[in-house]
């Protein structure tokens, strides 16, 4: 079966009319793994007999009539969601042989579905990076240019979808990890609103800001994964008691009158020509659907970078507290208390991510608190008040989601600053807790691919989809040649 | 802005790191380039307003207060690579 950019309604037809079964299918990815992923290094663990396990359970519901969705449907997850029994280290030495005791709510759904676990995707070191080269394990490179990052934190889910060597994953997104991962890899990733998918089971980073959403080949498959993923959920108190619509009624209705607005900033100085030639071509494409585009503005955005660094960095140097060498994790040595968890956290945690703790520690701090972290949670106030008013004159926001396409490895690993600045089109998304997809639209002169963000009122993906999907049924996407 | 040694010593305590001293040098030099981009907000001219936020957190959708099964002992100690039948520390108390 030709594995390349086949997409999960092409899948399940497959596996219904019996042309395919599901071992066999998982059987012939796992070939692609083999093939491609030692110089993709896309994955960090890949579950293959807990996979033919998986297979044979879906296989039966197939036979007796009872399939779903993903009965069946191989998918790869973020090795930052805990799955019961299989190993998930965050990518980093401080949890390189944890094995959760439990699963995470989206697994869980998974479970219910009757998916098949491919295995555990590589990442940045508990999500704190853009370019998957903070990972302690598996260093993925972007599968359009192997010499290229596949963007972060989420880069090993993007790159095994763009690859074919998942049809679809999991990725979680505190400041733009699975949009701009997806934006270089060429594939389409949904940030939820949050609230949206129950955080349950996922390691945390910044509380206020994570949230976890497919990584797809298209925004119908990402619309079908994230049906599946989503709802009210007991265990996370953040997890929103609202509907929970089908996400593919609005797929295929026609975007005429739909008002798209183009804040300014997101175009401004620093973004590449390349991405915003290819995002202003794809806004006048859907304009010929009969969108219409609205200029509009988002002053607030000159301030986000800190906003975002400051929130997200305080609350991980709280969550990432949690780390002593004793219960789980890495265990240092020392002969007192203090010594174990100072000795456990120096040589379990990687330099970004006490970097981070360190810089959110300094914005919790005394003397600090009211200067840095009560302004940026200003700025949030003022964030959301600006998208607030975007949304009084628009349905959707259309932006770049990276100013640049993939750069090379080893280009920006050394300036912390400039990594962090790199993330200016994904931050307020997460900080005033929207849902935005990004599709790609277009490709660079050397082929690496552009990706747009349509950011959507909160709750409503159905409708941001239905942009990206009206985008993409006119588009024709490249696969890298792997 | 450079920040202090003294500063990123104090930093260290609060975030339970050590760094040699090439590492500390080298992290106080990262650090105050970080702290350089998050002065910009300081331009920012808004006070946070604490009742304007939202609080999404309704208490009252808290389970009943009743006792459920837990996770077993045996399976909570798993990944801790000291145990007895409890996590096992260096002694605290002398």
């Amino acid at each position: 079966m030709d594995l390349i950019r086949t997409n999960l309604r092409e899948l399940r037809k497959s596996l219904d009319s019996k042309e395919i079964s599901a071992a066999e299918l998982c059987g012939e990815y796992f070939k692609r793994i083999e093939a491609v992923d030692p110089e993709l290094l896309s994955y960090i663990t890949v579950t293959k007999e807990k996979a033919l396990k998986d297979a044979e359970n879906a296989q039966k519901l197939i036979d007796e009539g009872k399939a779903t969705a993903l009965t069946g449907i191989p998918l790869a997850i973020k090795d930052n969601i805990c799955i019961d029994g299989v190993r998930t280290t965050c990518a980093s030495k401080m949890l390189e042989n944890f094995i959760p005791p439990y699963n995470a709510t989206v697994i869980e759904k998974l479970n219910a579905e009757g998916y098949v676990l491919l295995g555990r995707t590589s990442m940045d070191e508990f999500a704190m990076g853009g370019s998957n080269q903070t990972s302690a394990f598996a260093k993925t490179k972007n599968p359009y240019d192997l010499e290229c990052v596949p963007g972060g934190s989420s880069g090993g889910s993007a790159a095994a979808v763009s690859a074919s060597l998942a049809p679809a994953a999991l990725g979680s997104d505190t400041g733009g990890s699975i949009r701009q991962p997806s934006s270089f890899c060429g594939v389409t990733g949904i940030k939820p609103t949050y609230g949206r998918v129950s955080r349950y089971g996922l390691v945390a980073f910044a509380s206020s800001l994570d949230q976890i959403g497919p990584i797809c080949n298209d925004a119908r498959d990402c619309a079908v994964l994230l049906n599946a993923i989503c709802g009210h959920d007991r265990h996370d108190a953040t997890s929103a008691r609202v509907d929970t619509p089908d996400f593919t009624e609005k797929l295929g209705q026609p975007i005429k009158g739909m008002k798209i607005a183009l804040p300014k900033e997101f175009f401004a100085e620093g973004v590449d020509d390349a991405v915003k030639t290819a995002v202003m071509s794809a806004a006048h494409e859907l304009e010929k659907q009969g969108a219409v585009l609205v200029e509009c503005s988002m002053p607030g955005l000159k301030y986000a970078i800190p906003a975002y660094y400051l929130i997200a960095c305080a609350e991980a140097a709280s969550n990432l507290s949690r780390f002593d060498g004793i219960k789980y994790g890495f265990r240092g040595e020392g002969r007192t208390f203090e010594e174990l968890i100072r000795d456990s956290r120096s040589r379990g945690f990687g330099e970004e991510v006490k970097r981070r703790i360190l810089l959110g520690n300094y914005a919790l701090s005394s003397g600090y608190y009211d200067a840095y972290y009560k302004k940026a949670l200003a700025l949030k106030q003022e964030i959301i008040r600006q998208y607030n008013q975007i949304f009084e004159q628009a349905d959707v926001i259309l932006t770049p989601t990276a100013p640049t396409p993939a750069y090379k490895i080893g280009s920006q690993d050394s300036d912390p600053v400039k990594m962090y600045q790199a993330d200016i089109c994904t931050v307020t998304v997460n900080i005033a807790k929207l849902p935005g997809v990004s599709t790609t639209c277009g490709y660079t002169d050397s082929g690496l691919p552009v990706g747009m963000s349509i950011i959507g009122k909160r709750f409503d993906e159905q409708t941001i989809l239905q942009c990206a999907d009206a985008f993409e049924q006119g588009f024709s996407p490249v696969a890298p040649k792997l | 802005m450079a920040v202090e040694l003294k500063t990123i010593q104090h930093l260290c305590e609060l975030s339970k790191l050590d760094y040699d001293e090439e590492g500390m040098k080298k992290v106080m030099g990262e650090m105050s380039d970080i702290i350089d981009l998050m002065d910009e907000i300081k331009d920012f001219d808004l006070t946070y307003d604490d009742t304007k936020d939202g609080n999404e957190i309704r208490f009252g959708d808290t389970r009943e207060d009743v006792s459920e099964e837990s996770f077993p002992t045996d399976k909570l100690l798993s990944n801790a690579e000291n145990t007895e039948g409890c996590y096992v520390v260096p002694k605290v108390v002398e």
